[in-house]
């Protein structure tokens, strides 16, 4: 059971298509050294974290964001890995702009069937909504901090 | 037992769409939705975050900060992946080994940190 950190894996499917899809055709891998990998990952992603979580406490916060992770990378002496995953984020920013955008447009043709009135009060609560689902304290302080 | 995992993490990221639990059963954890921008990332963000929590001394961390952890860990898997495959080019195989890892881990500086830790 997940008694250790380590122990908590992520899906064996999505590491080996990961896998697959980094090698060539007609090369295989073996279960061992599949689940290695596989448990090297959960490793790097703790590693990640505790590096990551350094940057934050001496910046004084205690919400990780994406630039405490990008330290870390290079901290760990991951540097090629900074530009994808900037280039990632910034997809990921634009993903989230346009889902919040479309749930906006959504509420607004909604509400604007029923009842004018309402339309402003929706829109405020949205926007604290969405912005950190993990935990609700700190959600608005964190988000500006990023650059 | 990734119930666990699953359950702790139900309430967080439900709109990635790689949100549940992709156990480690045969199918691949999710179909593939027609959402723009779907192949964002493709572990399951939730158990990322089970990860990060699971550090003590991790408070909080944002959607932000999951998100690109769960994209450098594939970016770690597939250059793992790719080193551990040269050694095994080496040898003439065409299936990775467990120890084309160890080797590769030896080889390479950034692995050091898994030394040890894979057994």
């Amino acid at each position: 059971m997940a008694e250790r950190p380590e122990d908590l894996n992520l899906p064996n499917a999505v590491i080996t298509r990961i896998i697959k899809e980094a090698l060539p055709d007609g090369v295989n891998i073996s279960k061992e050294a599949r689940s290695a990998i596989s448990r090297a990952a959960s490793v790097f992603v703790l590693y990640a974290t505790s590096c990551a979580n350094n940057f934050a406490m001496k910046g004084k916060r205690k919400t990780l964001n994406a630039s405490d992770v990008l330290s870390a990378m290079e901290e760990m002496e991951f540097q090629r890995f900074i530009t994808p995953l900037k280039e990632a984020l910034e997809a990921y920013r634009r993903e989230q702009k346009g889902k919040k955008e479309a749930s906006e447009q959504k509420k607004k043709d909604k509400d604007r069937k029923t009842d004018s009135e309402e339309q402003d009060k929706t829109r405020d609560e949205d926007n604290d909504e969405d912005e950190e689902r993990l935990e609700e304290e700190e959600q608005n302080e964190e988000e500006e901090v990023d650059n | 037992m990734a119930a666990a995992a699953a359950a702790a993490a139900g309430s967080g990221a439900p709109r990635e769409e790689e949100g549940s639990s992709g156990e480690a059963a045969v199918p691949p954890p999710q179909a593939p939705t027609s959402a723009p921008g779907a192949r964002l990332s493709r572990l399951p963000l939730a158990r990322v975050k089970a990860l990060v929590k699971a550090d003590p001394d991790v408070t909080l961390a944002g959607q932000e900060a999951i998100f690109i952890l769960a994209r450098a860990a594939e970016l770690f898997v597939e250059t793992i992946a790719k080193d551990a495959y040269c050694c095994a080019q080496q040898g003439k195989r065409k299936t990775l080994q467990r120890r084309d890892l160890d080797n590769a881990i030896e080889a390479v500086d950034e692995f050091a940190f898994l030394e040890g830790t894979l057994d």
